[in-house]
């Protein structure tokens, strides 16, 4: 994947600068953006202490727009991890605006499975280093999907309503066959169905006011989640979500209040999952299989203050919670707190430092969490 | 949970329903494009100024926003002419 991708990428930026040269304005364009980060970490796990600088991520988007009405856009994710250089996609896709209110897309793109993953992730946009409990790896909630979307907005005497509907390969159920620890955990990077049913999801985002103020969303993602021929084929699943974001300037505050929630759930249909014994053969259990997590979030920046100083300063904090399922072998009930300080040195570069307590019941180990997590990150977009 | 559902959704409706008038549609037609870029930016990120982008690269951000964030097609060309005017 590597070998493909480094070249691809060396033959965009050298394009890119020949591209630049010429000085007749050509009809397609193409522009390469994204965002990287750099850090540093400092880890308390039960009075175990850590610490070590991280070369973090580094994530180009390359835009290509091909007329006012047809666009590509794709972003590729570097991170160096374990003495490696590990490669994702984390999108690919086409899109065609249909008219005013509708616009296609198709590849892999990001899901509109509530707003977290869609908008806030990148590390220039997210206000905090990490992300919620719930998201990411080990999270309960899709990041993105292959398959088509069809999106748009539309207001109604003033006030807006936004929309997508999407059909995708759809998560896939770990049976227990391979990794019996994970029996009855949720996959979602599928670049080829397991199966021929292919998942529905949607979101609907409705902002009340017109100075764009507040948008409250629901989505949903159904989907058969079992591989094709096995005892999990009619296994579904069923994932909702609920958003909330309010952001506005509040004059006696001199600045601009940010609130941002995500409530996500996850129910799995009821299944019959193995367990190897330690003298060989299996002990057959199931488990009531539904998660959910949660993060609330609100943030300040007094950016009417008369100090270029304090005007760059952000002040966060953020409360995230995560459950997945009693009787799972990968049950957990974890709780989180957040506290960040960022300073703003452009309008999308910032220096977080951020100070993040977990603890809880579960994870890997299965035993008590207990972490303390300071961390000072630099994430700048390009 | 099934009450919650049907008092959600009764309330989403009734909100929806109270908060859509003539009026209202008027304010929003009526907003200029310096106006709509202060507001619709930083719902998810802090707001771009206008020197930050060349004519080029604002019409290739304005597609991708577009779609990405869902901005009506009034709200995008005003708020994307501003930034193209004013760079
Ligand atoms: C609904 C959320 C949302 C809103 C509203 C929004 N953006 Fe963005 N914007 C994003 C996200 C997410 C990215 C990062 C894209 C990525 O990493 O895939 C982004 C990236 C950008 C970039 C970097 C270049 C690019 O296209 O990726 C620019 C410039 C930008 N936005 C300008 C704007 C302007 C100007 C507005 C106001 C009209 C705006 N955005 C409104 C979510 C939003």
């Amino acid at each position: 994947m590597k070998r493909i991708i480094l070249p691809i990428l060396a033959m965009f930026f050298v394009g890119n600068i020949i591209a630049q040269q010429d000085l007749k304005p050509s009809k397609t364009q193409f522009m390469i953006r994204g965002y990287g980060s750099a850090g540093f970490q400092s880890l308390n796990d039960e009075g175990e202490k850590e610490s070590s600088f991280n070369s973090g991520t580094f994530a180009p988007i390359m835009l290509f727009k091909f007329s006012d009405k047809f666009m590509f856009e794709t972003e590729m994710e570097f991170a160096y991890e374990n003495g490696e250089l590990e490669t994702a996609l984390e999108y690919a896709d086409v899109m065609y605006i249909l008219n005013d209110y509708m616009t296609i897309r198709a590849g892999k793109f990001l899901l509109p499975f509530g707003t977290f993953m869609e908008r806030l992730h990148p590390s220039w946009i997210n206000k905090l280093s990490s992300v919620p409990l719930g998201f990411g790896h080990d999270g309960i909630v899709p990041s993105s999907g292959v398959g088509v979307e069809l999106r748009g907005t539309f207001t109604v005497s003033g006030s807006k309503f936004n929309y997508a509907v999407y059909s995708t390969n759809g998560p896939k159920l770990n049976d227990g066959s391979m990794d019996p620890d994970e029996a009855g955990i949720l996959h979602f990077d599928n670049y080829e169905d397991n199966n021929k049913n292919k998942s529905l999801g949607g979101r609907i985002g409705y902002l009340p006011f017109t100075d764009s103020s507040t948008e409250i969303g629901f989505s949903f993602l159904n989907s058969k989640v079992g591989n094709t021929e096995s005892d999990y084929e009619k296994i579904g699943a069923k994932l909702i979500a609920y958003d909330f974001s309010f952001i506005k300037k509040v004059n006696p505050l001199a600045g601009i209040i940010d609130i941002k929630a995500q409530y996500n759930k996850s129910l799995v249909d009821d299944a019959e999952y193995f367990e190897p014994l330690d003298g060989g053969g299996f002990e057959e259990y199931t488990f009531n299989n539904t998660s959910n997590s949660f993060y609330a979030q609100l943030s300040y920046k007094p950016t009417m203050s008369a100090s270029n100083f304090l005007k760059n300063i952000e002040l966060v904090g953020r409360y995230s919670e995560l459950n997945t399922p009693e009787g799972a072998e990968w049950e957990s009930n974890v709780k989180q707190t957040a506290f960040g300080i960022n300073y703003w040195l452009s309008w999308r570069s910032a220096l977080k430092v951020n100070y993040q307590i977990t603890d809880g019941t579960g994870g890997h180990g299965g035993g008590g969490i207990d972490k303390k997590l300071f961390t000072i990150q630099w994430a700048f977009g390009i | 949970m099934k009450t919650f559902k049907i008092v959600s959704i009764i309330g989403f409706i009734g909100f929806a329903t109270i908060s859509c008038s003539p009026e209202r549609a008027a304010i929003v037609q009526g907003k200029s494009g310096v106006q709509l870029w202060s507001e619709t930016c930083m719902r998810c990120h802090n707001t771009p100024s206008p020197a930050d982008f060349n004519d080029a690269d604002w019409s290739t951000i304005e597609m991708h926003m577009r779609v990405r964030a869902n901005l009506t097609a009034d709200e995008s060309k005003k708020i994307f002419d501003f930034l193209r005017s004013a760079n």
